[in-house]
């Protein structure tokens, strides 16, 4: 959905840090350079950047701005 | 007990620890990660939410930012005078209310308004939802201080790790300059100096062997230092390295008392 707060594993906060990720990555930067100038440096922070796909985007589509009663 | 710190950041520290035992290492390490209090939001009041993500996700990301925790003007809610019912004493408010007009925006913890200026969220940066035009979102927060045994959210430590120091020998008589050593240390901590073989870095030694297994029996023993540590802490940006390692010392010197206090009333 969204990129999470934390580090599923160590619990280092990782949220802060994907939109610089996201576009020094776009514009071409090597992802492993970028990971290290953020300071995650151990593998199980690295992949929540890396392997996250934000599709909350795609549900945008789908929005209302109605209150929905007892959903 | 003697301590060097190798190096300290804003948001972690590297001490090195000497004549302590392997159990003391590990109490130190087990306070901070679950009696070291610290602020976490914990109580969350949706009063409206017309955004794509569900309450309940949204009040889990708010639980999970780090929050800026004094820790002197604040009680733990089970030691608090209100008997944790939730006092000015015990509890922050923070509240949060954002109407997009005619364009997304993104929701982030900087928005999160707190009643008390001390107690904010560590870093304003971490996005708590999206919103597209004309949805609202309106919360109301609160904040109270919990430690690591209750819920992780609360623990003031990404990470505390401790390891032994590596003492790297080399035999100077059996070693023939292959540099096979050098090319298989995934540390860089082996080099060749012209003609010996030295070290460098040797406390990022991860004491992997790679390079025993690579040499002649004997060549290079890798050993590590007697009741010695090297720790990392980490934080999450609620306290400061410094406070989180002197707090735990203090709440560990008190639970040590207890204990002995306890033992001393049987005889």
């Amino acid at each position: 959905m969204i990129i999470p707060v934390r580090c599923f594993t160590c619990g280092k906060v990782v949220a802060d840090k994907y939109e610089q990720f996201k576009s020094e990555v776009q514009q071409g930067e090597d992802p492993a350079a970028v990971l290290d100038r953020l300071g995650l440096q151990r593998y199980c922070c690295r992949r929540m950047l890396l392997a996250h796909i934000d599709i909350i985007d795609s549900f945008m589509a789908f929005a209302t701005s109605d209150v929905v009663e007892g959903v | 007990m003697e301590i060097t710190i190798i190096n300290k950041q804003d948001d972690s520290i590297h001490f090195l620890v000497e004549d302590v035992d392997v159990a003391f290492a590990n109490a130190i390490r087990r306070t901070m990660l679950t009696k070291l209090p610290a602020m976490a939001i914990d109580e969350v009041l949706i009063l409206e939410n017309t955004s794509v993500m569900y309450d309940e996700m949204i009040a889990q990301r708010l639980g999970l930012i780090p929050i800026v925790t004094d820790l002197d003007s604040y009680n733990l809610p089970q030691d608090c005078e209100c008997e944790g019912k939730g006092c000015s004493l015990c509890q922050c408010t923070l509240t949060l209310e954002v109407e997009p007009e005619d364009e997304e925006v993104v929701v982030y913890s900087r928005s999160l308004t707190s009643q008390d200026p001390k107690i904010v969220p560590a870093s304003g940066n971490i996005p708590i939802t999206k919103l597209a035009p004309h949805q609202r979102l309106i919360i109301e927060a609160y904040a109270r201080l919990g430690t690591g045994a209750e819920n992780a959210k609360f623990q003031p430590v990404a990470t505390v790790a401790y390891k032994y120091v590596p003492v790297i020998s080399v035999d100077k008589s059996k070693c023939n300059l292959c540099e096979e050593c050098v090319k298989i240390c995934p540390k860089n901590i082996m080099k060749v100096d012209g003609s010996t073989l030295s070290t460098q870095n040797t406390l990022d030694c991860s004491l992997c062997e790679a390079c025993v297994d690579v040499c002649e029996p004997g060549a290079i023993t890798i050993d590590s230092k007697k009741n010695a540590f090297l720790f990392k802490v980490e934080s999450t940006g609620s306290l400061s390295p410094e406070t989180i390692v002197s707090k735990t010392a203090e709440i560990l010197k008190t639970r040590i008392q207890a204990a002995l206090d306890y033992a001393n009333s049987l005889r």
